[in-house]
């Protein structure tokens, strides 16, 4: 009799040890899951967005209200406001290039390195942020050469003249590209990182020297 | 007994040529090679402690000293071909500051790395001791809705 009462006890035991185990597993995974939400960052698609401003701080009207002609001397201020939201601080680097309206562009793989660089910068800029870029020129001079007009130009207190020429001085433009800093490759590679690839991302400015 | 000067001789040989061409690299390397060398291990550094969960407060205080630290190198290129002795002083300013950006991003990273561990260890233990009060309270349910019975009873029972 005794022994029957032990062993309806002992049952009794491993039942509400068993119990206890399986509660304890079930509901310690659904808070830990709960907790790995909570810890987790929210996901994103990774991204850099930038333009060039004018100095009505407006993406238009650059050569404030004379069509697209520059005159010598006349100095242009516009700014690039570069935005980064990839996740983590990044390294930007901006190429400013000079081309005419045979100049080859460049697309979302490739730079256009067939068109003279005739500048850089570049920035630190953390999450979330928007760093503000300035970009001030000016022509200097044009002259003439093979029946092109070519310029020399002031970019930020740089003189540089670009080979590039264009018949009576008429469309010429800036490709300006965005570079980011790899660490991988211990140098600067056009675009950003996106999801799986690179992006190439520029923006062009056309402008004829009058 | 020859072979064995021969090696030796060799195992010299090697040596010298590598450290020749060891200073040959060093010889290379102009004070703004350096600069931007030491900008870019900052960079790398601080973006670690980013990626690690360092306050973007922080973050941003550090990529401001080196866009400072940048300005000063691009200061040093520009005076590099009229001005060496000034381009030196910049390229040796900039080093300075990404230097002590580089010691304060890898505090950084140490802290933000303490932090997260810390805050993952308080969620998951919070999580635990959730998991345990709720089987408890599962378990012991029954003895909770006799302890209430009994406390009715006992108000039954004064009036």
């Amino acid at each position: 009799m005794a022994q029957t009462t032990y062993r309806v006890r002992a049952t009794r035991v491993k039942r509400r040890v068993l119990t206890f185990v399986v509660l304890l597993a079930s509901f310690s995974l659904i808070y830990s899951s709960i907790a790995y939400y909570a810890l987790s960052k929210a996901p994103a698609q990774p991204f850099i967005a930038w333009g060039v401003f004018s100095p009505s701080e407006t993406l238009s009207n650059y050569f404030s209200g004379v069509g697209m002609n520059v005159t010598t001397h006349k100095v242009l201020t516009w700014h690039f406001e570069v935005t980064n939201q990839m996740g983590s601080i990044q390294y930007v680097g901006i190429v400013y290039r000079l081309g005419n309206s045979t100049s080859k562009n460049p697309n979302a793989t490739a730079p256009a390195s067939d068109t003279p660089q005739i500048g850089n910068t570049s920035r630190f800029i953390p999450n979330g942020q928007t760093a503000s870029i300035n970009f001030t020129w000016s022509i200097n001079s044009e002259n003439q050469a093979g029946g092109l007009v070519v310029l020399n130009i002031n970019i930020n207190g740089q003189q540089v003249s670009p080979p590039v020429g264009a018949v009576k001085g008429l469309k010429f433009r800036f490709f300006f590209e965005l570079w980011t800093y790899d660490l991988a490759a211990n140098s600067f590679l056009y675009g950003y990182e996106g999801p799986g690839s690179k992006v190439g991302n520029w923006l062009q400015i056309w402008f004829n020297a009058a | 007994m020859r072979f064995r000067q021969l090696a030796l001789l060799g195992t010299l040989l090697i040596l010298i040529s590598s450290l020749s061409a060891t200073d040959k690299a060093l010889g290379q390397s102009t004070p703004v090679d350096i600069a931007q060398n030491k900008i870019v291990q900052a960079f790398q550094i601080l973006q670690q402690a980013d990626l690690d969960g360092a306050s973007p407060a922080a973050v941003s205080q550090l990529a401001s000293s080196l866009n400072l630290a940048l300005s000063y190198e691009q200061s040093a290129i520009q005076l590099l071909p009229t001005n060496k002795t000034g381009s030196g002083v910049y390229a040796s300013l900039s080093l300075n500051l990404s230097t002590t950006t580089t010691v304060q991003a890898v505090s950084l990273t140490s802290t933000a790395r303490t932090q997260t561990l810390l805050s993952q260890i308080g969620a998951y233990s919070l999580a635990l001791s959730t998991g345990l009060g709720s089987t408890l309270l599962v378990i012991e349910l029954h003895r909770v809705k006799n302890f209430v019975r009994k406390i009715r009873w006992r108000r039954l029972r004064i009036e």
